[in-house]
């Protein structure tokens, strides 16, 4: 197997939200010329510039509070002082080993076991956990599960996939308003004026929209596999004890149900795959479970 | 005559410019050459050398976390001493043992002498909450629990810092001593490995308790 430092990592990701941010950059201003050119030609200019400015004001806005975005849409709330000190306690001694500032800790309220870090470098990272993990794992465990959290922080993993939760959602929102459109202006221009307009643009813009979210997901999968592993790795090197990571995956695929209401487009941030569909096989977000705890134990 | 000598002049003139404009070749490849290595050496100083000051900084920092949880648990000792009085007002020894450690530990110099104390501290603590077995009345009081979860929890974020510590010394030891950043550490005259954190002698001891 190659073997991967950290610093490579790292300088990895931050390459790869440069090049997903462009990546979007172009693909939602040629998404949005298509629709220009289609339903108000002589503003295409107009047109392109305002779209442009707004692209430019939501990437700034999911760098700078994607992570915000993110806790909202999981309806994860400020850890309590009191109430999880013992989770604040955990957070707070594996940024310790780890050498990383303290990230803010958020609890989730929910019955399945889970956890996910979002922020977008080390010093502005926080780590949101469900209460059935509290309640679930003992200290070694929840320190394993941490511990993973922690390594996607530190190898800026977080900021790479905020970005992309932020972006799918984004691109889910434009090509569903944009099959929406399609099919009201086919209607209403059938009657008058049948076939005006461009129908290889219309095609092409069809299939952009089908395909996109699509062929974002599966980029998604792809990538995040590999980043499982290598947290899962990271956080052993961390807790010195790939028992208690390993008994914790057990217990989450023993109990957990898979229902966990979150949004496809955070599903990959998460420490296992928070909802469980018929679609898996094809692009599942995360390594299976078993490989994982196969891989823990032979450490 | 004149003429010829001018014109050996001129062809003189020429020859050697012809032989300047071949030496200027030459020489620019030597001189792109030597600029290059140049450019290598310092950007190979500049690399060495700001490792070197990075890890030397990282370990003190890591130090710096130990203390800040060495600092926590001697502020919570108080609390702890002020709880458990009331419940175990006979076991004098052990809360002695306590606040006596957590003097010491404040108290002392340098590092050697403060690893030590807080050693002992940490014994001293482990007695206590292993006699408050015996109370249950204590058990169930929730600042008791409160104190231990935080006493706890420091005590795992001591051990974390201290790994984290022991990491960043070997990396420094490691880059100090090893080729080629050993010339450069000479350079910086930063030579002396910095000390592990090791397991004090007291901490090794199992928990003496008198029932």
């Amino acid at each position: 197997m190659e073997r991967v430092s950290f610093y490579d990592q790292i300088s990895k990701n931050k390459r790869k939200s440069v090049l997903l941010v462009t990546l979007i950059f172009l693909f939602l201003v040629s998404l949005i010329y298509i629709i220009a050119v289609i339903f108000a030609p002589e503003l295409t200019l107009i047109f392109l510039l305002l779209a442009t400015t707004l692209i430019i004001v939501n990437i700034y806005f999911s760098y700078s509070y994607g992570d915000q975005i993110v806790l909202k849409a999981t309806n994860a709330r400020p850890a309590d002082e009191r109430e999880h000190i013992y989770l604040i306690n955990t957070v707070e001694g594996l940024s310790l080993a780890a050498g990383t500032p303290k990230p803010k800790v958020y609890v989730i309220d929910s019955d399945e076991m889970n956890a996910f870090a979002t922020g977008n470098s080390p010093d502005k990272a926080s780590i949101a956990v469900t209460t059935g993990l509290l309640k679930n794992l003992n200290r070694s465990e929840l320190e394993g599960v941490i511990g993973h959290e922690m390594s996607h922080i530190k190898n800026y993993d977080i900021r790479y996939m905020t970005l992309v939760a932020s972006f799918v959602g984004l691109v889910a929102i434009i090509s569903f308003l944009l099959l929406r459109s399609y099919r009201v202006t086919r209607f209403s221009k059938s009657g008058r004026e049948g076939g005006r307009g461009f129908p290889l643009l219309l095609i092409v813009g069809f299939v952009l929209a089908v395909f996109a979210p699509i062929a974002v997901r599966l980029v998604q999968a792809a990538i995040s596999r590999r980043r499982e592993f290598l947290a899962d790795a990271s956080s052993v090197e961390l807790t010195r004890y790939p028992e208690g990571l390993a008994s914790a995956l057990e217990k989450i695929k023993n109990m957990n149900k898979g229902n966990m209401g979150v949004s496809e487009a955070v599903s990959h941030l998460f420490f296992t795959d928070p909802v469980k569909s018929p679609l898996d096989e094809l692009y599942a977000t995360h390594p299976p479970i078993e490989e994982r705890i196969r891989i823990l134990r032979s450490m | 005559m004149r003429l010829s000598i001018s014109e050996r002049l001129i062809g003189q003139t020429t020859s050697i410019t012809i032989e300047v404009k071949q030496l200027t070749f030459v020489e620019l490849l030597f001189t792109v050459f030597v600029t290059f290595i140049a450019l290598f050496f310092v950007a190979l100083l500049l690399y060495y050398v700001n490792r070197i000051i990075v890890y030397y900084n990282t370990v003190d920092n890591a130090w710096a976390q130990i203390d800040v949880q060495l600092k926590k648990r001697a502020d919570l000792v108080p609390n702890l001493v002020e709880t458990v009085k009331g419940y175990m007002a006979h076991e004098k020894d052990a809360i002695r043992m306590v606040t006596e450690a957590r003097e010491r530990m404040l108290r002392a110099g340098d590092a050697k002498e403060r690893i030590k104390a807080e050693g002992e501290l940490t014994t001293a603590l482990k007695t206590i909450f292993a006699i408050s077995e015996n109370y249950p009345a204590l058990r169930a009081s929730e600042n008791f629990k409160l104190l231990q979860e935080q006493l706890d929890g420091i005590e795992s974020k001591i051990a974390y810092a201290r790994q984290f510590y022991n990491d960043s010394v070997l990396r420094f030891n490691n880059a100090i001593s090893t080729v080629p950043g050993r010339w450069f550490a000479r350079l910086l005259g930063k030579t002396t490995p910095k000390e592990f954190f090791g397991i004090t002698e007291e901490e090794k001891k199992p928990v003496k308790v008198e029932f």
